[in-house]
């Protein structure tokens, strides 16, 4: 067996093929404009939201996602002094509210789409490397779960839970992992023969270490793309159902209440038809960006990755 | 013959989609405590006061599987429950409310893949031009769109700075007295083709008004994503070889286009048509919801928040039925456009 | 020496990718004799394809044909391909100049069956035979018929000869009478299809390309490349990917219809086998650049360029059984292409003028009085030519 540990020596002086492989991907995204655009409207967010207690201090030491609000007055208040994007409905202010939302959207998009990414994982691999009775079974609850629309299927879940924001994530993560399973199963399925894991088998590898070494970093690619472009949709999605009503309770830093509660002002008195902009537009324009910021860093992602325009 | 055979096998796949549908709504309800279960067993508003013998006669105290089954039997028998938020049986507030909801779907549709596929060749056919660039970063920027938002920003324009050009809800206040009198005949329950049937031009205007806004905030999301992924099938049709024969055959570049290029390119499009319907009705939910227009989406969104189970429980399995229905009529179209696919 | 049907001189083709300029063909000139069979030979790509893509303006970007002229002479004239109008070339291709595609299962379109598929150069070339064939049966059939609708279909002739006036750029707009024309144009292709040997031809237009066998696509391939008669017959690859005897019989129904029609033929492989058999005239290509051009005879006992002489050692021969040589090195990379001689880094007798500038043509005639020329400065004096 000599020749064996004598090439393995040799190869380790080479660069390891799948380092080559992301020196390339990451050369590739940094020349690419789009994914600078959305790199650099994340990288501001994340600024805002670690910046957060600095830019709006928190009134409330032990709660710093309750937004404070001076009085009760129903009518917003324009920009002013102190609140610099005014005020909305019950004087809530808005731009402490859409400063501690971004942290919120943050933790939405991170701890949703984490989860997501896990349990796709782990069910795709299960079921895309035993095959048969357990893949059959597995692939019959992933149609089922994809056959109902996620908004749909979500706002079922949170009604039953009951109302909240972390209610809302739950029932995203129930709602989202299917199709991360199938398109890691695909992946799978097709690495699955291979030559090198047959060769990897044949060598004596356990189940564990072929899946986890062999076949996984081979195909997960296309399931990080997935997972970049899902962020902002998750996101978008909370924002949806926290809109509808089923987030957290009143005076929550929280993007998509806040456009909600700015549902009774959209349209002033005739005089002045638009005289409450501030309250709708600005926190839809946080969500609209973060949401943006996300798919223009994961489009970019999937053009770089697609096999089929890769190296062009 | 085949073709037969193919429907009926779609048909049970249909049974076992709805099953587990079902199964999924049951794990949901199991959730609720027996008190809020009852009120899917309730058919008249009478019966509320006896919460406890209806808990008893439907063995909600039972196990499970007996309670799912005794749940799929008052379902066969067309008893969805009581919907609170309408104060009404589900099964009727459904028939009220559906025809809005299909009126929508019925100008939108269209609109979301016509434009799709038109925008989305057209942006293949001049690749790297500035068309391209534009309706791709148009693209990006209406899949990245709030619809809720966007839709309160239209209302904002169209209903506030220009005086109530396109209002929200579904008819304005005249028209609708006059729907609901006894001079109108409501064939469909769809307000704008009735208004036809009757010759009632006046409504029918009225009714397409109030549908401009929530025809736009319903299609822009949608379009994105038609557009996009006919524009990737075109890029890859017009690579093919037999586009190049088409055009050393002498084929003009518009011809080989239309002719040979784009059927194939509608492949892809054509398979992802069906989720599309169950994106809609998502969409449905919020569109109606912000523009007040009295339909499923409208309903629903109210029963999520007030807790009205029943409701809820008829928008799942009513959006696994719609699934599975799209899906088979999209399966004989692809069969139609790509001969490959033979059915069976 | 026969007449000249096609003249291409300096021809320069560069795709603009993202890694840079790709430099496909290097001023190439070559010619094609009235009635003849031009082989072109090389490796996978060396810019075979791509020398008959901007033949015929086919050339998409990235890619542009940067000079070169190609003068193409038929009814007595001569053009200029490249200084002709897009409408001009569309009459060409396909109709003077057609072409056969290597793969035919990704030539043919999978969604249209094989009748639209061919009618098609039909419907677009013999527009006016099409109409004055239509036409003639209406006159038939007004004649042969009773007195009484004589008239009522006299009627409709006028009718539908004054739309064939008014229509003549877009006829098949035009609803019945667009009808008929692709009535007719379906029996020239069954004609046509029959002619090339597919048995059952009525039964077969019916199909979609991927109910046929690989031969049989290819035979369909070959009939919209033959349905309009064309004057050249460009042939790419036509028999790769298909089995040794079904090659041979298009290889036999391509010399037959070249004995039928007087059709020229440029016909462009990588199997030196072939070229044997069926081309008269040989140029070798190598990364985009011409290194030899010989009459085939000539160029199998006599190769002068050194890759010329490297590609004929590859091929396994009866008579001899020897170790079979490779060309040493790899086919460069045409960004950034070798200066000079583009096959210097890897030719056994390379000089130093070789690195810096680039050989010319050197044409010298053989005893038959033929035409042989190479790209190679080994040959710089006739001397070493003879001694060879």
């Amino acid at each position: 067996m000599f020749f064996l540990k004598k090439r393995r020596i040799v190869l380790s002086f080479e660069e390891h093929p799948r380092l080559k492989e992301v020196k390339f991907s990451l050369s590739k995204i940094i020349k690419n404009p789009l994914s600078i655009a959305g790199m650099s409207i994340i990288f501001l967010y994340l600024m805002i939201a670690l910046l957060a207690p600095t830019i709006a201090p928190p009134k409330y030491e032990h709660e710093p996602f309750r937004i404070p609000h001076e009085g009760y007055s129903i009518i917003p208040e324009p920009p002013a002094p102190g609140h610099p994007f005014g005020t909305t409905t019950k004087q809530y202010d808005i731009f402490y509210g859409v400063i501690w939302g971004t942290r919120t959207a943050f933790r939405i998009g991170f701890m949703v789409v984490g989860s997501i990414l896990v349990i796709g994982v782990v069910v795709g691999s299960i079921s895309g490397y035993f095959g048969g009775i357990v893949d059959e079974v597995l692939m019959r609850i992933v149609d089922i779960f994809m056959s109902l629309p996620t908004l749909i299927l979500a706002m079922a879940i949170v009604t039953a839970l009951g109302r909240s924001l972390d209610n809302i994530m739950k029932s995203l993560i129930v709602v989202g992992w299917p199709i991360y399973a199938r398109t890691i199963r695909g992946s799978i399925l097709s690495i699955r023969e291979e030559d090198f894991v047959e060769a990897a088998k044949a060598l004596g590898a356990n189940d564990f270490t072929v899946i986890f070494k062999h076949i996984l970093p081979n195909a997960i690619y296309p399931v990080l793309i997935l997972a970049s472009l899902d962020i902002g949709a998750m996101v978008l999605t909370a924002a949806a159902l926290s809109f509808l009503g089923l987030g957290a309770q009143e005076g929550y830093a929280d993007w998509g209440q806040m456009v909600s509660l700015a549902r009774n002002f959209i349209v002033g008195p005739p005089d002045q038809p638009l005289m409450y902009w501030y309250v709708v537009t600005i926190p839809g324009l946080f969500i609209l960006f973060f949401v943006l910021g996300w798919n223009l860093l994961g489009d970019a992602f999937r053009d770089i990755f697609d096999p089929k325009l890769r190296r062009k | 013959m085949n073709f037969l055979n193919y429907i009926i096998r779609r048909l049970l796949l249909l049974i076992v989609v709805l099953i587990g549908v079902t199964v999924v709504i049951f794990i949901l309800m199991a959730l609720f405590s027996p008190a809020q279960r009852a009120s899917a067993f309730i058919t008249d508003i009478k019966q509320f006061g006896d919460i406890d013998s209806i808990i008893r006669t439907y063995g909600l105290d039972k196990p499970v599987y007996i309670q799912y089954f005794n749940w799929l039997k008052q379902i066969f028998q067309g008893n969805f429950g009581w919907s609170t938020t309408v104060s009404r049986p589900v099964i009727d507030a459904f028939k009220f409310f559906f025809p809005n909801t299909l009126e929508l779907a019925l100008f939108s549709a269209p609109i979301i893949i016509l434009v799709g596929i038109w925008i989305g060749s057209l942006s293949a056919v001049h690749r790297d031009k500035p068309v391209d660039h534009f309706t791709r970063v148009l693209a990006i920027v209406g899949w990245s769109l709030p619809t809720f938002w966007f839709g309160l920003i239209l209302l904002m324009i169209f209903y506030g700075y220009f005086q109530g050009l396109f209002p929200p809800e579904a008819l304005g206040y005249k028209a609708h007295t006059f729907v609901n009198s006894a001079e109108f005949v409501r064939y469909t329950r769809i307000n704008s083709i009735d208004a036809l049937l009757n010759g009632e031009l006046w409504i029918f205007v009225d009714a397409i008004r109030h549908l401009v806004l929530p025809v736009i905030t319903l299609t822009v999301v949608q379009i994105a994503l038609v557009m996009r992924i006919m524009r990737s099938s075109m890029l890859e049709a017009m690579g093919k070889g037999y586009v190049l024969t088409a055009r050393a055959k002498g084929a003009a570049w518009k011809t080989v286009i239309k002719k040979h290029a784009r059927r194939n390119a509608l492949i892809p499009v054509v398979t992802v048509s069906g989720w599309l319907f169950a994106l809609m009705m998502a969409g449905v939910v919020i569109t109606e919801t912000i523009f007040n227009r009295k339909g499923l989406g409208w309903w629903w969104a109210r029963a999520a928040t007030q807790l009205d189970i029943p409701s809820v429980l008829m928008a799942v399995l009513f959006n696994g039925i719609l699934f599975v229905v799209t899906n088979l009529i999209v399966d004989i179209l692809y069969a139609y456009i790509d001969p490959r696919v033979r059915l069976g | 020496m026969g007449e000249l049907i096609l003249d291409i001189s300096e021809l320069k083709t560069n795709f603009y990718t993202y890694e840079g300029v790709v430099k496909a063909i290097d001023e190439i000139s070559f010619s094609l004799e009235k009635g003849d069979t031009l082989g072109i030979v090389g490796e996978t790509g060396c810019g075979k394809s791509v020398t008959v893509l901007s033949l015929l303006q086919l050339i998409l970007p990235p890619g542009k044909i940067e000079s070169g002229r190609i003068v193409y002479k038929a009814n007595g004239k001569r053009i200029n391909l490249l200084e002709q109008s897009e409408p001009f070339m569309r009459n060409v291709r396909g109709n003077e100049i057609s072409m056969i595609f290597q793969e035919a299962s990704s030539a043919l379109n999978p969604v249209l069956n094989i009748n639209t598929q061919v009618s098609e150069s039909f419907l677009l070339h013999r527009q006016k035979e099409l109409c004055e064939s239509v036409l003639e049966n209406l006159s038939e059939r007004v004649d042969k018929s009773k007195r009484f609708s004589r008239l009522f279909l006299r009627c409709l002739n006028y009718r539908y000869k004054k739309k064939l006036r008014k229509a003549e750029n877009n006829l098949l707009k035009h609803g019945h009478y667009g009808r008929l024309i692709k009535k007719d144009a379906k029996r020239l292709t069954i004609d046509l299809l029959a002619s090339l040997g597919i048995p059952n031809p009525s039964e077969v237009i019916k199909r979609y390309p991927h109910e046929l066998s690989g031969g049989m696509q290819q035979r369909v391939v070959i009939s919209m490349a033959l349905a309009c008669n064309p004057n050249i017959l460009i042939a790419d690859e036509p028999t790769s990917n298909l089995d040794v005897t079904i090659q041979a019989q298009i290889l036999d129904l391509i010399e037959k219809l070249k004995g039928e029609y007087k059709t020229s033929i440029l016909f462009i492989t990588h199997d030196l086998g072939v070229i044997a058999e069926i081309a008269s005239k040989v140029i070798v290509l190598y990364a985009g650049a011409l290194v030899e051009f010989a009459p085939v005879r000539e160029l199998f006992k006599n190769p002068l360029h050194p890759y010329t002489k490297a590609l004929l050692n590859s091929v396994p021969k009866l008579e001899r059984r020897e170790r079979l040589e490779s060309i040493r090195g790899n086919v460069p990379n045409l960004v950034d292409p070798p200066a000079g001689c583009r096959f210097h880094p890897r030719c056994p007798g390379v000089m130093d003028i070789c690195r810096s500038s680039k050989p010319e043509q050197i044409i010298n005639r053989t005893h038959g009085g033929q035409v042989h020329s190479v790209a190679c400065f080994l040959y710089r004096n006739t001397k070493a030519w003879y001694e060879n």
